[in-house]
């Protein structure tokens, strides 16, 4: 029991924000089973406009990234922030303001996408009113963070929190261009931008989110967690400054590389792959940072369950960041660009990397936070086996169905003509579709019993009376 | 080139210069005990407790 820490930080909000960060991976991989079940099997949209493939995609998408992955950051980031400063966060109230206001953007995305409303922006969907909140939300978080920072005790800002600022900054940055619209009525707007802008700046926000929500973000969680968790310092911190800045730096680059082959100036995609194959060096030097952290200790890996979410996630992400760069080369993109491939690249990463690493930090903060052990350990290691051998059985169906999909639109016969039409290729689809909706069914499984484990868990330390003690026993030192 | 491709290249050059001198300062031989001594920072998380300044 950390007394101590109890008094000290604020880990109330988060504890809620770690508790719903399950509760929405549950939620979004549920979505995302059923909409990939109905993708193999289309009976399941039973004509119902609302349960439509196109109106749930957004809402899967939503509830993962933005849901889990932002309480996940808002919980690691609030809880690390106050450990590495030696301080409390700078305003309560306004942490509570954004646990809250973070909650309602979920809500309004739940009502208002499967009700079609959309300003139809990839990762960037929800209309201009729940726009504005975000943003409202997001500069609280990110001014929370910045005034902790500033109250700080250390006079080093551990990289774990240049990380953080970094994904906070940008985000602000990016969000609120790529928002930027006319609004028609209340529910209803039109992006400022317009044609090949508008797709440039569309991409310029959505691969930056992947570049700075769910790596940069996710890289502040390594980067804290892993020592934590490993007892171990980072294996190198100069190595994490080099990562730090070339990723900064090199990110933001990389939009074009989605608008290959389009109307897009054919300069800016070159430019775009060639920083993407640039990337691979600081993404790979950070991915061994963190791997090498346990160097000389690598039997905790044996025992430590929570440890091996998080080097597995590390594995995932050195593979994501080569297949990405790869991709972004024009003749393999000419073959991988719109097919199941994309599917499966971004889904290494997002199973792989990002809700691996934020599943480790989210077991090792409620046991710092709820001052008890988890309640089965068991359940952990079948929650990780769960995870891993779902995201490979999904990973792999898309890499076969989009190489397969790539290679059936190109064929063509000796006369010229296409040698497939394209229900031939759809159909070719379908047993690995019905093997990623497999996949998925078992990641969530996974998911579900790290939700049965944690709600078991918070039972225990509410039973115990866990978090009371730590309170009172760090009332009576203080006393004393 | 117009205004606005001056700016950007102009930038873009400058921040890359910036991110060069990043790189020389975080592999320069000498600054490596002074940088190497922050990996500790999570791992003594307790040490603030005493309510004093701490670090490089």
């Amino acid at each position: 029991m950390d007394a101590t820490a109890e008094q000290k930080y604020n880990l109330d909000v988060v504890r809620w924000f770690a508790v719903m960060a399950v509760v929405y991976l549950v939620v979004g991989a549920s979505v995302g089973v059923y909409i990939a079940s109905e993708l193999a099997w289309p009976v399941l949209n039973f004509d119902s406009p609302y349960l439509s493939f196109g109106r749930l995609r957004p809402l899967h998408t939503n509830a993962v990234i933005f849901a889990f992955g932002g309480c996940t950051l808002m919980a690691t980031a609030f809880y690390s922030v106050q450990r590495t400063c030696g301080v409390r966060l700078w305003s309560d109230k306004m942490a509570w303001f954004t646990f809250w206001g973070w909650n309602l953007v979920i809500v309004l995305a739940v009502i208002t996408l499967p009700l079609g409303l959309t300003q139809s922006k990839e990762y960037a969907e929800l209309e201009w009113p729940i726009d504005i909140l975000i943003a409202v939300v997001w500069l609280s978080y990110l001014f929370n963070f910045v005034m902790t920072i500033a109250n700080r005790k250390s006079s080093h800002i551990y990289v774990s929190n240049w990380f953080f600022l970094s994904m906070m900054i940008m985000i602000t940055y990016l969000h609120v261009v790529n928002s930027l619209a006319i609004p028609v009525s209340l529910f209803k707007s039109y992006s400022i931008f317009s044609g090949v802008q508008d797709a440039m700046i569309q991409w310029w926000w959505g691969h930056n989110a992947v570049g700075f929500y769910l790596t940069a973000g996710f890289l502040g969680i390594m980067y804290y967690f892993v020592p934590k968790q490993a007892n171990r310092p980072v294996y190198s911190y100069r190595l994490s400054v080099v990562h730090f800045w070339a990723l900064s730096f090199g990110y933001v680059w990389l939009g074009a590389h989605h608008l290959q082959y389009t109307a897009l100036p054919d300069w800016t995609g070159s430019l775009g792959a060639a920083i993407s194959l640039a990337m691979i060096i600081p993404s790979w030097g950070g991915a061994l940072n963190g791997i090498m952290t346990l160097s000389g200790a690598w039997d905790k890996l044996r025992t430590d369950y929570v440890l091996r979410f998080m080097i597995m996630s590390l594995a995932f992400y050195a593979m994501s960041t080569f297949e990405g760069p790869v991709m972004s080369i024009k003749t393999v993109n000419a073959l991988s660009h719109y097919t199941d491939w994309t599917v499966g690249h971004v889904h290494s990463g997002a199973l792989g990397w990002v809700a691996m690493v934020g599943i480790g930090a989210l077991y090792h903060l409620i046991t710092r936070c709820f001052h008890t052990e988890m309640y089965s350990v068991k359940l952990i290691n079948l929650h990780f086996w769960a995870a891993t051998i779902g995201a490979v059985i999904y990973v792999v169906a898309m890499w076969v169905s989009g190489i397969m999909q790539g290679l059936m639109w190109r064929a063509y016969d000796d006369y010229g003509t296409l040698a497939y039409t394209f229900a031939e290729s759809v159909e070719a689809m379908h047993p690995y579709y019905a093997m990623r909706a497999v996949g998925g069914g078992i990641f969530l499984f996974g998911a579900a019993i790290m939700l049965y484990n944690v709600i078991m868990t918070v039972r225990q330390s509410m039973a115990e009376g866990c978090v009371e003690q730590a309170r009172t026993a760090s009332l009576a030192t203080a006393t004393a | 080139m117009t205004t606005n491709d001056w700016v950007g290249v102009i930038l873009t050059v400058v921040v890359f210069l910036l991110i060069l001198v990043a790189y020389v300062y975080a592999l320069y031989p000498k600054n490596r005990d002074k940088l190497e001594a922050q990996r500790f920072i999570p791992l003594d998380d307790d040490q603030f407790d005493d309510g004093e300044k701490h670090g490089g």
